[in-house]
């Protein structure tokens, strides 16, 4: 029953991440798309969205280390990034974006900075979780094969 | 009403190998669109930023069916983007963005849009595009009133009734259902 044993390893830990409220239905509509065409499209994106997001984060620590800090800037920088995490259903990572930008409208510098330490935190964080997580449902494999590991 | 179909642009097989132009200047949600796009069986040619989309606009305008473009992109506008498509090629254009303020919206269908979508886009919403491609050439076609913009949007749920020009495969078979979703007016339609 090592197939089983597997779906259900993955299945779990899957339910943990929503459960962690670190991913929203999004993710769900990404898998869906999955197919024979495309076996590992879940994780390609969030290949490109981890890949693309880290000039992002490069041009955020940048601005944020200047004094005074340029709001507008940020949060143009910030619009970008929730969008991209938001399409990956990074539901944390996106509400701490939101939180970045209502500090940005309010002009509050330390606001901003200290959500932004948050938000990377929850963004590693959320890296090594989908790491782990591609890692056994590749294991797993499509539901007609047998898991076998790699 | 029958309609007739331009052999030029579209084939036997419509809306299956509608040719999107897809722009988006975020690579995600450019790569998530082409699949959602890839998956209602469109033909789809992705752009990065407006300039390419135009770039490849102005090559063949024959070479596309509809345009859906991101709203906020860093090189031009979305909404000028918009007015230089219905100037040049007048394809359908449906723009998207994460903002849904009001007013951003009626930019959108004021400058010519046929649809104005929030991210993050559906399957669902991605199954209906289609109907903008015949939407606008019917408005080609009835030569009396310019149909563009806001007039094509209120003629278009109008005509719900009307069967479209396509052959149905089996992924299509719940565009019955999507079709009235697309409806501005509600579900209720005792006149039909």
């Amino acid at each position: 029953m090592d197939r089983n044993n597997c779906r259900r390893q993955v299945a779990a830990m899957k339910q943990s991440l929503f459960d962690q409220g670190l991913l929203d239905e999004q993710f769900i509509q990404l898998e869906e798309l999955q197919d024979d065409a495309n076996p590992n499209f879940v994780e390609e994106i969030v290949t490109l969205y981890y890949r693309d997001s880290s000039r992002l984060i490069s041009n955020l620590e940048q601005t944020l280390e200047r004094n005074p800090l340029d709001f507008n800037k940020l949060d143009t920088i910030m619009h970008q990034f929730k969008g991209s995490s938001s399409s990956i259903g990074a539901k944390k990572v996106k509400a701490e974006s939101s939180l970045i930008r209502e500090y940005c409208r309010t002009g509050n510098a330390e606001g901003c900075r200290k959500s932004y330490q948050q938000m990377k935190k929850e963004y590693v964080a959320l890296r090594k979780k989908l790491e782990n997580y591609f890692q056994l449902a590749r294991q797993a494999g499509p539901l007609e094969r047998a898991c076998r590991p790699k | 009403m029958t309609l007739v179909v331009d052999e030029h642009k579209m084939n036997d097989k419509f809306p299956i190998g509608m040719r999107v132009l897809a722009v988006d200047d975020d690579r995600t949600c450019l790569m998530i669109l082409e699949k959602l796009l890839l998956k209602c069986q469109y033909h789809v040619t992705t752009a990065k930023n407006a300039i390419d989309a135009l770039n490849l606009l102005r090559e063949n305008k024959k070479n596309f069916d509809l345009v859906i473009s991101n709203v906020h992109m860093p090189d031009m506008d979305g909404f000028k983007l918009l007015e230089l498509i219905g100037l040049e090629m007048d394809l359908p254009v449906i723009m998207f963005s994460v903002n849904d303020d009001l007013k951003m919206v009626m930019k959108g269908i004021t400058h010519g849009a046929c649809d104005y979508l929030l991210k993050r886009v559906r399957l669902k919403e991605v199954q209906i595009i289609w109907q903008h491609v015949i939407r606008k050439k019917k408005g080609k076609r009835s030569n009396s009133d310019s149909v563009n913009g806001i007039d094509s949007a209120v003629i278009g749920s109008s005509d719900q009734n009307v069967k479209p020009y396509r052959k149905r495969k089996d992924k299509n078979e719940n565009d019955d259902e999507e079709e009235n979703e697309d409806d501005d007016d509600d579900d209720e339609d005792p006149s039909a």
